[in-house]
């Protein structure tokens, strides 16, 4: 008897587990996008220094496999040395100091539906009013499902 | 004044010590009366005399003076036995036959039937996990240790903290009672652990599935009941001490802890204190996204921490009361890995590689204070039940101050201080009114106060109050045949309080010109909440083995951060927003068990499937808010199925062999993440395991050797941020002992444990740190013993 019903048992639980693996042909999607400044054109490059007043083209390549979604561009002070980037080599930070009036970008946009390869473009003016020092730049971008990836370069503001 | 006294007392009173001359041995046996089967842990005393019964039924007593002596036999479940005996020479071993009874007060169920009987007749799936299996298997947390349990897994951040997770769901969806009382913390967080002293855990009941019919709110996929310290025998006085050594974190702990009765009032005390380094890790750099983090002697830089826990507790029995209060009161402090805070990279100018003992920033300290009296009353044909219970948790979470988006560098390292209370009492009353029906009826009312400071917003203060009525019938339809029905009727208000940045946020506005407001983060908002919850289930036993099938319906009210969060989680790199029109989860669950145990051989399954109306998620959507992700709370229907399978046989007299598997398929079948699987979804992983008792040499008494492999299939089902998990093997060995080097002592338990013998380098999908590319703990070997006196 005990065995019987053990064997029952073990069927039941093997068509159990097997029944419930077979609606996974639903395609998901499972991919982050890919977010880089490392081409040509990618600006700001590790360690660059920008001049105060001056304009620049921020560029990064963002690609998804199914839908690019959102990206965001955060520009804020590292005087206090509290993060570094994710660039090949390390720069030379100055001293440590207090910010007083650092700059701080910090906005999100929007990217047209439809598109799987797409092209950051900025077009930012340094202030003249900021602290010069040690800054973290850092690009991210979102794909439809939710998935995100960021990347970060330190540079230097300049006089 | 009294407690400092009777506390002073007992812990001066832990020096006595027998001495005896002219010495005789007392060898015995203990069955159970009607099988003739041994009886393990079976007390043995008689004056200045004490033994328990091993494994094997049989106890000896060594320097046992010339003269007539009385012993007592006694056990839970058994009535008691007194057995007189004139030791001298040429003295016959003792055999004592128990009859199976169970008129202690302390089980609410008076009803002559074994402890297992019970289990077997209640319908709901659980399992008990006795003292031993946790003095065998104890780990560095308490949930780590109740992870060799199929079905149970936990989240785990560093080496000392853990949460439980049972078959795939954690957090607030699974509920820790200890001394009949919820025990309440900031479960919610991803990095925070469990305050509970594992020394302090005699026997712990599982429920793997909804119990919300018991338990209330939140009890939705299971429960880790700590249940109440058993009674210490009359005129009794003993003590354990637990000492313990790991190389791996170079941890030490030692826990002293001492229960004593005379006839009417038993106390017991423990103290614990923990402290360990940093833990090691099977590499020496960390590779998270781009970032490379070379790591100093394979530490896992600033993973040290400590625990200092006490608890004192006085009781009182008599014929028809019970009364026991408990005071407890855990102290961690613990620290983070250094080189990214949840997701963030941190550079900083501490020193951290200068001591691998040291706690620096970011670190967190809790403190848990609890008081609970637990009483039951007998009253004719009603037991009446009373847990009342205080705790306060007040955590400290603790990190450099670094400027985040408009926020200026706040002015201490103070991110975050929850500070929280609860009241609880339970009210519950079993009465049989036939010997076919065990009728239960109660009620539990619940208060929270919530409270939180420091620059980092995430969840708001809060109030909140509940109340739950419930009734259940464990009915006997035949001999082996029993229904348990309940139903459970549960309304709760929840007042959460606004909160605004302590910083000016510029925004710029449609016309053009641009305002500095301090943003409004969470509202002022009075919210209630009603929810029925039911059980159905049958219970048949057929000579060994055992059916049990329920259907069960629980619920979880929304939290407040659930409802009300609109911040910034700066270390996971999101921004999180509540939804106030959320509405109680609630779950359907049918549960199937099998157990077929005979002495040689016992096998066991247990399936289910799930179906959740509204599983509360926090969704990453495609939007930012300023340059962080939004996530927000949503519901979506999910659908869930799995189990485990174990099994277990005596192949030759002295070895053992036991495996088990595990596996949940989890499944949203509605909302914005549609086909995909719940965020830390355990992969399917088995548990192989082999023990070998030796014969006794030299001063091993019962000396057993153990092998416990686990085989974990990959994790693919993942849903954003997670990352795909590969499979791994990891093979732990123990060996273990009693120790009798000195006669006249109780023999001293030793256990020395290695566990990931080969330092595999794996990553545990469920662990904290896997989003960050941190693999599991590397080599560890641990020695841990335990003396009685």
């Amino acid at each position: 008897m005990s065995f019987s019903t053990k064997y029952i048992f073990i069927l039941f639980l093997s068509l159990v587990f097997t029944s419930c693996t077979t609606d996974d042909n639903t395609k998901k999607d499972e991919q982050k996008p890919t977010i880089s400044i490392n081409y040509d054109e990618g600006f700001p490059q590790g360690c660059s220094q920008l001049v105060r007043g001056e304009t620049y083209s921020f560029r990064a390549m963002v690609t998804d496999d199914v839908e690019l979604a959102s990206y965001s561009l955060d520009i804020h002070h590292n005087f206090d040395h509290h993060t570094h980037d994710d660039q090949e080599g390390s720069c030379s930070l100055d001293p440590k100091k207090t910010a007083t009036d650092p700059w701080i970008f910090i906005e999100n946009y929007s990217i047209e539906d439809g598109l799987t390869t797409y092209e950051i473009n900025l077009s930012l003016t340094i202030p003249n009013d900021i602290d010069t020092g040690d800054y973290h730049c850092s690009f991210s971008v979102i794909d439809e499902t939710g998935w995100q990836s960021r990347t970060s370069v330190d540079i230097k503001i300049i006089e | 004044m009294i407690h400092k006294v009777l506390s002073a007392w007992l812990f001066f009173s832990l020096c006595s010590m027998v001495f005896a001359q002219d010495s005789f041995q007392i060898k015995g046996l203990v069955i159970n009366a009607k099988t003739l089967q041994p009886i393990e842990g079976a007390n043995v005393i008689g004056k200045g005399l004490f033994s328990i019964s091993s494994s094997t039924g049989t106890f000896t007593i060594e320097n046992v003076a010339r003269g007539t002596r009385s012993l007592t036999i006694s056990h839970i479940g058994y009535s008691s036995n007194m057995v007189t005996i004139k030791v001298g020479p040429k003295m016959d071993s003792l055999t004592v036959a128990l009859k199976e009874s169970a008129t202690q007060l302390q089980e609410v169920e008076v009803n002559g039937k074994s402890k297992k009987r019970q289990n077997q007749e209640y319908a709901a799936v659980t399992h008990t996990v006795s003292k031993d299996f946790l003095d065998k298997n104890r780990e560095n947390s308490l949930m780590q240790t109740l992870k060799n349990i199929p079905g149970v897994s936990t989240i785990n951040i560093g080496s000392g903290q853990s949460k439980p997770v049972i078959r795939g769901l954690g957090f607030n969806r699974v509920v820790v009672v200890q001394n009949g009382i919820k025990h309440e913390a900031q479960q919610w967080g991803n990095d925070h652990g469990l305050e509970i002293d594992q020394y302090g855990v005699e026997t712990v009941k599982i429920i793997k599935g909804p119990a919300s019919l018991q338990y209330g709110s939140d009890a939705i996929a299971g429960v880790v009941d700590i249940q109440a310290l058993k009674l210490p025998l009359q005129n009794s006085l003993k003590g354990e001490l637990n000492l313990l050594g790991e190389n791996n974190n170079d941890l030490f702990g030692v826990s002293a802890g001492i229960q004593a009765r005379k006839n009417k009032w038993f106390y017991r005390g423990r103290l614990t204190y923990r402290d360990f380094g940093d833990y090691k890790v099977p590499t020496d750099k960390i590779n998270y996204e781009n970032y490379v983090f070379e790591l100093h002697d394979n530490n896992l830089r600033n993973t040290a921490g400590r625990e200092a826990d006490a608890s004192f507790g006085i009781g009182y029995i008599s014929d028809n009361i019970k009364s026991e209060t408990t005071f407890s009161n855990v102290n961690a402090k613990n620290g983070f890995f250094a080189n990214a805070h949840g997701l963030e990279v941190r550079s900083s100018s501490i020193d951290y590689d200068n001591s691998n003992r040291d706690i620096d920033l970011p670190y967190h300290k809790v403190n848990h204070f609890k008081i609970t009296n637990n009483t039951s009353i007998a009253i004719g044909e009603h037991h009446l039940q009373l847990d009342l219970g205080y705790q306060n948790n007040h955590r400290e979470e603790l990190s450099e101050p670094v400027p985040h988006g408009y926020m200026p560098t706040p002015p201490d390292s103070k991110e975050r201080i929850f500070d929280k209370n609860t009241y609880a009492l339970n009210i519950r009353d079993s009465f049989s009114p036939n010997e076919r029906h065990d009728l239960t009826t109660g009620v539990n009312l619940e208060y929270q106060d919530n409270n939180i400071g420091g620059w980092g917003f995430l969840i708001p203060a809060y109030n909140r109050f509940t109340i739950g009525v419930f009734a259940y019938d464990q009915f006997e339809l035949h001999k082996d045949l029993h229904l348990l029905g309940g139903l459970r009727y549960d309304y709760g208000v929840l007042d959460s309080k606004s909160y605004y940045d302590w910083y000016p946020t510029t925004v710029n506005n449609s016309d053009g010109s641009t305002s500095y407001i301090y943003m409004q983060r969470a509202q002022n908002k009075t919210l209630d909440f009603g929810n029925i919850s039911a059980s159905l289930g049958l219970s048949y036993i057929h000579n060994t083995t055992t059916y049990k099938i329920n259907l069960g319906k629980s619920f979880r009210m929304p939290l407040a951060n659930e409802l009300a969060s609109d911040g910034v989680n700066y270390h996971m790199y999101r921004y999180e927003r509540g939804n106030l029109d959320l509405d109680p989860e609630s779950s359907y669950q049918l549960d199937l068990d099998i157990d077929h145990t005979t002495a040689a051989f016992s096998f066991g399954a247990s399936p289910f499937v799930n179906l959740f109306e509204n599983y509360i998620y926090l969704n990453p959507t495609s939007n930012y808010y300023e340059t962080l992700q939004i996530y927000e709370y949503t519901q979506s229907q999910v659908f869930r199925v799995g189990g485990e399978i174990r099994a277990s046989t005596t192949v030759l007299k002295n070895l053992q062999l036991n495996a088990s598997a595990e596996y949940v398929y989890s499944r949203q079948t509605s909302g914005p993440k549609k086909d995909f699987t719940l965020p830390f979804s355990p992969p399917l992983s088995g548990l192989f395991s082999a023990s070998y008792q030796f014969k006794n040499f030299l001063f091993f008494g019962e000396p057993e050797v153990k092998a416990n492999y686990r085989i974990t299939a990959a994790q693919n089902e993942i849903v954003p941020p997670e990352e795909v998990t590969q499979g791994y093997q990891v093979l732990n060995m123990a060996f273990s002992s009693k120790l009798s080097p000195f006669k006249s002592s109780m023999p001293v338990e030793m256990r020395v444990k290695l566990n990931n013998v080969f330092n595999t380098h794996y990553y545990d999908h469920s662990s904290f740190y896997r989003l960050i590319d941190v693999p599991e703990p590397g080599r560890n070997l641990s020695i841990s013993l335990t003396v009685p006196f």
